[in-house]
């Protein structure tokens, strides 16, 4: 970014320029955030600051930022300023413009004049023309700014004035909502604050291509900003949410002497702390099998695949297959264990059902990520063995294997966690007793017969609960289960899966970096 | 599976010499037990375990003496496993479904008008509503994470510094991690109060909650895969516009972003796969009403999703209506399919092109 210090030393005033364009992208920012506050109830709409209102307060935000921008882009473009400004806006904006003109038309004739849907369709098309058109063929310091300074001055004076205040309502006719100025307020602020951002960033690099990747860049920022804000609230969420169950009556201490009842406990009548030991037990026992079924299946597929078949229809077909068995819906694979699975196994749901279908939803991946490992072992490995004269099958075993451990486990981890989780095969094949008292003991329950099947595990074969289902349990019981509950099994679920990822994320790297030593 | 030449199959197939006589004859008798075992495992025999056993004895017998060839035997074999399943998924699902269509005929998809969904003797089931209700979130979801989706995919691969990549890159495979009932649960409680209380909606529940959930769940998809296309750019084709003195923005819009289109629409197709397959988030937020909302595009409205459908539906379900919930899984099942095998072909031919170019 430094192509501009040439423009930069021919105008003396370029550094107020520069302080204006990012006063604005700061005050936009702050606008953003408290719209978010606001949307969810943690900014109240009542908080006044030297005896303007929270609304009148963004109102006043967006009068400056909008003033500001037009007074920008008029001073680069009668050459107060000199900038970088193309000629041209150019199409790509003008669409981008096109759309902010179909919201804002389609909006503004159904709430002003109360047309129907075909009516502000038609309106926020034309205005969407226009928009396009419009702006594509401004100059680009005039087109950039203008348009999204207008806006922001019109809110603003909507607001300052009290056009739209607290109590202000629009009840469409034709759909069931209501939409109040608490809600309506923020997203519009949230929305607008976001072009303000943008053309203001264009403006602090001076138009050009230098301010359309300053003003891109800052969108792209937020987006990614956005969704790991959207990861840590909602960890926070569930966490506050469910830490007081999870550790109501638990014990620390003396010593080793930990006692934590909600992990340890059934759910008994009359019983002090309920728990989810049941259900902890069925997932990590779903796991284990769904575990012991694919990962043999899948990396024998996968060294099949990628060793001994020679490239061709078949492989093409089984690798086709196997990308399409990844996306095939969890519901879906419920049905197929339901149609298929738990007939066979005395005709009711039963724990062995669950851990195959759950191993038929890992397969693929398993599949998939270890083909991509046993892939990027270099060829040179396979050569420098066959050189040795050991046969193909001792260089799997002892070369491309080996070396291509580490991906596959990693694949297989994320997956495990993936799996974990699913609720909707376990619900049609697996559960049963949704707050069972005690959980399936399947290591005491083998029993050999000299009749065939020979071996039996009569717990195998029962219907068992599950860390989601448990969950899903909660919410369907409805009133008589406590909420409390519900979120205490939703941290602890949440903590197996993520403790799953944390572990697969933490060894690619431990082993990328192994393998960059 | 036919049983014609399994000798000189066999042999071709796994390289065996013709004098080894007891490779074969093993492989044979492996064979023919796994056959048996599946054959009566199909008819939900009791006896599957005693060919099963004899399966499990030979396959020890072959790796303690050939092991090179059992254990090309048995890859071979997880190989064709995994075709299988996806084979019987298929025949399964239609089977069970066959009852419904066939009483239910071409209506089952067309029929518009109400009633519906009627169990319980009346026996009307017309899945359009169902339909409809898919359609609707699975284009408010894909209006999140398809547009976020790729922005977030140019940040990781082309944009952000590596520390910052480091962070960013391991959290969205996490939110890919977030159980579904999860994103349910807080749906059902948090965002459907919140939703009734401020907008006063007469019913818990709403399309445009479940979009913006689904939404979210697919962003991930979205962003992995889009950025391994984006990835798969020749870095001479950037550094050549890179030459020419163009920004890094520039470059992105007019060289890495063209390049990538296939592969990012690709990404944008399993992004859709996954909103149209999402089970949970629908079923909890939802509040079941098997007909259209009124007006179509009321999004505040109730109505029910494929997979909605059945979740909520199979508890109570038999006879026909158990039939016609798989009828609603076929749909399911057809759709993602063509989408996932349509995103392979443009991911495949994208790859082609590239390599030609560079």
């Amino acid at each position: 970014m430094s192509g501009e210090t040439a423009s930069r030393t021919a105008a003396p005033g370029i550094d107020t320029f520069d302080r204006v364009a990012l006063g604005i992208v700061g005050t936009a920012i702050v606008t953003f955030l408290l719209g978010w506050t606001t949307l969810f109830d943690r900014t109240s709409p009542d908080t006044a600051v030297a005896g303007l209102s929270l609304f009148a307060l963004f109102g006043a935000a967006f009068l400056l930022a909008g003033a500001g921008l037009i007074a920008a882009g008029i001073a680069s473009n009668v050459g107060l300023f000199e900038t970088t400004a193309d000629q041209y806006t150019g199409l790509g904006t003008g669409v981008a413009f096109g759309v902010v003109g179909f919201a804002t038309g389609g909006l503004v004739t159904t709430i002003l004049f109360g047309v129907g849907a075909t009516g502000s369709v038609l309106v926020g098309l034309v205005v969407a023309l226009i928009a396009t058109l419009g702006v594509a063929v401004l100059p680009e310091d005039i087109g950039t700014t203008l348009p999204v300074g207008l806006l922001a001055l019109t809110w603003g004076v909507l607001l300052v004035a009290g056009f739209v205040d607290v109590g202000w309502v629009w009840d469409p006719p034709s759909i069931k909502a209501t939409f109040h100025a608490p809600i309506v307020v923020p997203l519009v602020t949230i929305a607008l604050s976001l072009l303000v951002a943008w053309s203001g960033a264009i403006v602090a690099e001076e138009f050009g291509s230098q301010g359309r990747q300053n003003g891109a860049y800052l969108m792209i920022g937020l987006n990614a900003f956005g969704m790991i804000a959207v990861l840590l609230l909602l960890i926070l969420f569930v966490v506050r949410k469910g830490l007081p169950k999870l550790l109501e009556g638990a014990q620390f201490g003396p010593g080793l002497n930990i006692s934590v009842p909600f992990l340890t406990k059934g759910v008994v009548l009359g019983q002090q702390y309920n728990g989810i030991f049941p259900a902890i037990v069925g997932t990590v026992w779903l796991v284990i099998g769904a575990v012991v079924l694919a990962i043999p299946m899948g990396i024998g597929a996968a060294v099949f695949l990628t060793e001994y078949a020679e490239q061709g229809r078949f492989t093409a077909v089984i690798e086709t297959a196997t990308n399409a068995l990844w996306s095939t819906p969890s519901i879906v694979y419920g049905l197929f264990g339901y149609a298929f699975l738990v007939p066979r196994f005395g005709n009711r749901n039963s724990l062995l059902a669950g851990m195959m279908v759950l191993g038929f939803m890992l397969l693929p991946l398993v599949v998939i990520t270890s083909r991509e490992a046993i892939k990027s072992v270099p060829d040179e490995y396979r050569d420098a063995s066959a050189a040795l004269g050991v046969n193909q099958w001792q260089t799997i075993r002892s070369v491309v294997l080996p070396a291509a451990m580490p991906g596959v486990v990693t694949g297989v981890i994320l997956g495990v966690g993936r799996i974990a989780g699913e609720t909707a095969p376990i619900l049609l094949v697996t559960s049963g007793q949704p707050f069972p008292a005690r959980a399936p003991s399947i290591l005491g329950s083998f029993r050999f017969t000299a009749a065939p099947p020979f071996v039996q595990n009569e717990a195998l074969l029962q219907a068992s609960s599950a860390l989601p289902y448990q969950l899903y349990a909660v919410i369907t019981a409805g009133v008589g289960q406590e909420e409390a509950f519900g979120w205490g099994t939703a941290l602890v679920l949440l903590m197996v899966v993520l403790g799953f990822y944390a572990i697969g994320i933490t060894s690619r790297i431990y082993f990328r970096k192994k393998l960059n030593q | 599976m036919t049983t014609k030449e399994p000798f000189q199959q066999l042999k071709d197939r796994f390289g065996v010499e013709a004098s080894d006589d007891r490779v074969v004859t093993a492989g044979a008798a492996g064979a023919l037990c796994l056959v048996a075992t599946a054959i009566l495992f199909l008819l939900g025999s009791q006896f599957t375990a005693i060919p099963l056993a004899g399966f499990l004895f030979t396959v020890g017998y072959g790796l303690w003496n050939h092991q090179a060839t059992t254990a090309k035997a048995l890859t071979f074999l997880a190989t064709i496993a995994t075709g299988a399943i996806l084979a019987l998924i298929t025949v399964y699902l239609i089977s069970e479904a066959l009852p419904a269509m066939r009483e239910m005929g071409l209506s089952m998809f067309t029929e518009a008008s109400a009633p519906m969904w009627r169990t319980r003797g009346e026996e009307v089931y017309s899945l359009v509503p169902m339909m409809w209700g898919t359609l609707v979130t699975t284009i408010l979801a894909m209006l999140i994470a398809g547009p976020l989706g790729v922005a977030g995919a140019l940040f990781i691969s082309e944009i952000a510094p590596d520390a910052v990549r480091e962070i960013v890159k391991p959290a969205v495979e996490t939110l890919a991690g977030i159980p579904s009932i999860v994103y349910g649960f807080i749906g059902f409680t948090i965002l459907n109060d919140y939703m009734m209380e401020n907008l006063e909606l007469p019913t818990s529940g709403s399309l445009v909650i479940v979009g913006l959930v689904v939404g979210l769940m697919s962003l991930p998809t979205v962003v992995s895969v889009a950025e391994d296309a984006i990835a798969s750019v020749p870095e001479s084709m950037k550094s050549g516009s890179l030459a020419l003195g163009t920004t890094d923005w520039q470059t992105i819009k007019s060289i890495t972003i063209p390049a990538a289109f296939s592969g990012v629409s690709a990404a944008v197709l399993l992004g859709v796969g996954r909103a149209v397959g999402e089970t949970m988030a629908a079923t909890v937020i939802l509040g079941h009403a098997q007909r259209l909302p009124d007006p179509l595009y009321d999004v505040f409205g109730n109505t029910e999703t494929l997979t909605s459908l059945i979740a909520s539906q199979y508890g109570v379900a038999s006879g026909t209506h158990m039939s016609a919930l798989f009828a609603a899984g076929v749909v399911l099942f057809v759709s993602v399919t063509v989408l996932s095998i349509g995103s392979q072909y443009i991911e495949r031919r994208m790859k082609h092109q590239l390599q030609g170019e560079s």
